[in-house]
């Protein structure tokens, strides 16, 4: 009798439906995530700003906290608009982007580096779910420091204000959630991408900042050197401030994008271009995933 | 003779410096060095075809522009993070750092010789990409750029902007070299130096002469502006000079690499497990 | 002890050493003499903590190591005399087998045209010269474990520490770098091994450490271990032509535990708690009835049963 029959069985209690497997993966990364005092601290920090934030549409709203603060012109000091959630925005994506190049690069690189991709792979689990689930990771942290944060404040604004102001402002909601969903895509798509093609999470947490903020530089340059307003194609934040812009208040912006994204000052890009900039972007990282999450990897 | 000591530092510098310049992961080090050159090529093509365009003084600008705000803060920031960190926690990562540590090289020589293989390859990118790049963006310019870098200024000006990447490379080397050799993830002091570095123009007078970027600045040979709307939120200070910014920054270097040398004999390998 | 005797041994006093809160090895005292010395544990007993302390990799929590009167935290005086085979199977990239013994030759403080001779040498030493112009990242395992080898001994070391020397190389190989290390061992130096091939180990060891959970359980001799194990009855196998009488006999002594005749007939295995009564037995026994003994021997004298009794399980036979 081959050994196999004599001490092979084969796993018969229940399985989990195919089509929540992808989440074990999210549970496991968030495990590993709780561990990490300084992610946490940091995670939690960045909640500090949102909660500012809702302070001072409270103290707004409130006459008589006004008159304690005597701040009885700060509603004209700190207008509540499309720019007052825009920054909110911009803040809270910041720290996301920096949450991103320390939570990203562990996603996938550490799979690589020990050969565990061939024992994910092995199970009833295909490369898509394994991306997603590792996207989901992401995702789901990066939702709960931008546009979830900024849906409450605006809900705050809206319940303090009157359902007027929520049905004339409805574009602020929508740029808030799209806003954000395509700086979270971006973001999560960029570290996963980078981490699956550099093993060293140190490496690919540097290189996703070396993206953003050489890719910025390196872009302004191409603008002042060859008197041009191509080279903020490199800018990705630029992209997304133009793109956000147009998100948030139309064809007709009254502001040059949020504080942290600012579109520089001279020629702007056109909107579509931003759009199919950011979206061959995501093409290039879906691709990049592609190539490198496989089963088995020739090394040479 | 070479002694012992120099046939084993330049032991380390032969094996070392083959394997940064060579290294297939080292490619995007090249790009952050070789991105300036290639721009101020092509500036020079276009504006000799064009003929017109930038003055000379507005080429000295753009390339100060460009020194201070993509070499300092971006190009050489980044590429020495690559190089140096890597001298270190690269070899640990690659299991390999014991068959260095099984030798009977002093630690301090090792750490010596990793430094100084990270910084011939960082200045020969770096400096020679700001040479490059300086010598190119005027080009176009013709004869008055030959005369102004002949008889003008402009020599003078190359040969200040060379000197300052050279301390840049000095100065951040020695301190990603430290984050790599004692810290797991150096993209985490990394991070934080960035932060300070680029908050440098926000800072009050006293903590901005913390921090590297000052004095290079300092030693700028045409200074450049906050632009507004962040001009309000400068602090004016005086520039350091030359005699203290150039052996300062060289002092507080070779402090960082004798710290890093004498605590390296206390390193172990563990390689994480 | 002092002067020139400790400086021909390997020395551990009371070293403990732990990683945060886990035990990598608690008060080990050890004299190790030259010859080969083999180390014998499951996995994660401190065999390669104990290597790596001997080599200066790790430091001791607590405790004095010396390696032939060199403590092991002075790289420049320990280097040139210790050769270390570790198990990290890693090497720099981008190097061919020839770049990477002379790289680290030279990174010792050799001269150029000493660096070359000797990787010549170790090269022709582990049978790697037909290789030595390829890229280390392309060799096959037994051939990276071949190239560590020849990188441990191209200096000439006095002392060698072998981490898992034998995985991965096929019969021949490992004949032939058995071989190596009995000529190193007679030639007087240190051949520190750890292995888990027990019967390898057992062929090739003048001494044997055992270790468990970061503990030395037995050194020294392998006989002179089983001995000191009482609370296992020695096992001894008798050939001779009438063992169902000689069984007989036995049964009769209260020493003897357990007396199998051999399948083929021919001979008793015995299991004794008492092994110079049972020799003394058999003398009178064969003067008595003039029984034709062929031969006596210990049946479990070997690493395997030691290995068994002191730590329990089977060791690897691979």
């Amino acid at each position: 009798m081959a050994v196999y029959k004599k001490t092979y069985r084969p796993y018969e209690g229940r399985l989990t439906a195919s089509w929540s497997r992808f989440l074990v993966i999210r549970r496991y990364a968030f495990e590993d995530l709780r561990r990490s005092r300084f992610l946490t601290v940091f995670y939690l920090a960045s909640f500090l700003y949102p909660l500012i934030a809702a302070l001072i549409i409270w103290v707004q709203h409130n006459a008589s906290a006004l008159q304690l603060l005597n701040l009885n012109g700060a509603s004209r000091l700190v207008p509540i608009n499309a720019g007052f959630f825009m920054t909110v925005l911009g803040w809270q994506s910041m720290l996301a982007l920096f949450l991103s190049a320390f939570v990203g690069p562990g996603q996938v690189s550490p799979d690589l580096t020990n050969n565990a991709l061939s024992l994910y792979l092995a199970r009833p689990f295909s490369r898509a779910e394994y991306v997603l689930g590792k996207l989901s990771v992401l995702l789901i942290l990066l939702s709960l420091m931008t546009w979830v944060p900024g849906l409450l404040l605006f809900g705050l604004q809206g319940y303090l204000e009157g359902w007027s102001w929520m049905t004339d402002h409805a574009r602020i909601a929508a740029g808030l959630f799209f806003g954000a969903w395509i700086w979270i895509l971006v973001l999560a798509l960029l570290a996963l991408s980078l981490s699956a093609w550099v093993k060293w999470r140190p490496a690919a947490g540097a290189l996703l900042f070396g993206v953003f903020f050489v890719g910025s530089g390196f872009g302004a340059a191409i603008n002042t050197v060859q008197e041009t307003q191509w080279g903020s194609l490199l800018n990705i934040s630029n992209l997304m401030g133009t793109v956000w812009v147009q998100l948030f208040e139309g064809n007709d912006p009254t502001s040059n994008g949020a504080l942290f994204f600012r579109v520089s000052a001279g020629g702007h890009l056109p909107v579509w271009c931003c759009w199919a900039a950011l979206l061959i972007l995501c093409g290039i990282c879906l691709s990049m995933l592609s190539r490198k999450i496989r089963g088995a990897e020739v090394v040479r | 003779m070479n002694p012992a000591w120099m046939r084993q530092l330049t032991g380390v510098i032969a094996l070392e410096w083959k394997k940064t310049f060579l290294s297939r992961r080292g490619w995007w080090v090249y790009l952050l060095a070789l991105g300036p050159v290639v721009l101020t090529f092509l500036h020079s093509l276009i504006r000799a075809r064009n003929q017109g365009g930038h003055s000379l003084f507005q080429d000295t600008q753009i390339f100060a522009g460009m020194f201070e705000l993509y070499f300092l803060r971006l190009g050489i920031f980044f590429g020495c993070l690559g190089i140096f960190s890597n001298l270190f926690r690269g070899e640990m990562l690659e299991k390999t750092l014991h068959y260095y540590f099984l030798t009977p090289m002093r630690r301090e020589l090792l750490v010596v010789g990793k430094y100084l293989s990270g910084l011939i390859v960082a200045l020969v990118l770096f400096v020679a990409s700001t040479g490059l790049s300086f010598w190119l963006i005027g080009r176009h310019q013709g004869a008055a750029w030959s005369e102004f870098l002949q008889h003008g200024a402009g020599l003078s000006q190359m040969i200040w902007y060379m000197v300052v990447a050279a301390l840049a490379c000095v100065g951040y080397g020695a301190v990603f070299l430290v984050a790599g050799l004692f810290i797991r993830n150096p993209l985490i002091p990394a991070a934080v130096v960035m932060v300070w570095e680029n908050l440098n123009p926000f800072l009050p007078s006293l903590l901005k002469k913390f921090s590297v970027i000052f004095y290079l600045k300092s030693l700028c040979p045409v200074q450049i502006n906050v632009p507004p709307p962040l001009n309000v939120l400068v602090t004016d200070t005086d520039p350091a000079s030359a005699w203290i910014a150039v052996p300062g920054l060289l002092v507080v270097a070779m402090l960082v690499l004798a710290y890093a040398a004498i605590s390296a004999r206390r390193v172990e390998i563990s390689y994480g497990e | 002890m002092s002067g020139p005797l400790t400086n021909r041994l390997i020395t551990f006093g009371e070293v403990s050493r732990f990683y945060g809160e886990v035990l990598g090895i608690n008060r080990v005292n050890l004299t190790i003499p030259p010859g080969i010395t083999s180390l014998v544990g499951p996995n994660g007993s401190g065999k390669t903590t104990l290597m790596n302390l001997m080599t200066g990799l790790i430091r001791p929590t607590r405790g004095d190591i010396r390696v032939l009167g060199i403590p092991p935290d002075r790289p420049e005086e320990l280097g040139p005399i210790v050769g270390y085979c570790a198990q990290f199977d890693n090497f720099p990239k981008g190097l061919t087998g020839y770049q990477f013994l002379h790289s680290f030759l030279r990174i010792r403080g050799m001269s150029e045209v000493e660096c070359a001779e000797r990787t010549r040498s170790a090269l022709d030493t582990v049978n790697m010269t037909d290789a030595a112009q390829r890229p280390v990242g392309a060799y096959s395992k037994g051939m990276r474990q071949r190239i560590k080898l020849a990188q441990a001994i191209a200096h000439d070391p006095q002392v060698l520490v072998l981490d898992e020397p034998l995985n991965g190389l096929d019969p021949m190989a490992r004949a032939e770098t058995i071989a190596l290390f009995q000529q190193w061992g007679a030639q007087g130096r240190h051949v520190i091994v750890s292995s888990h091939i027990l019967h390898e180990v057992d062929r090739i060891s003048d001494q044997v450490i055992l270790l468990s959970h970061g503990y030395v359980v037995a050194e020294g001799e392998i006989q002179g271990v089983r001995s000191e194990v009482k609370d296992q009855p020695m096992q001894i196998l008798i050939r001779c032509d009438h063992p169902n009488a000689l069984a007989a006999r036995l049964f009769q002594q209260d020493h003897v535990v357990e007396a199998k005749i051999h399948p083929d007939g021919k001979g008793i295995l015995l299991r004794t708690t008492d092994a110079d009564r049972f020799y003394l037995l058999l003398n009178r026994v064969v003067l008595e009835t003039g029984l034709d003994v062929e031969s006596v021997a210990p049946a479990d004298d070997d690493v395997n049963s030691v290995y068994q009794y002191l730590i329990g399980g089977e060791g690897g036979t691979v």
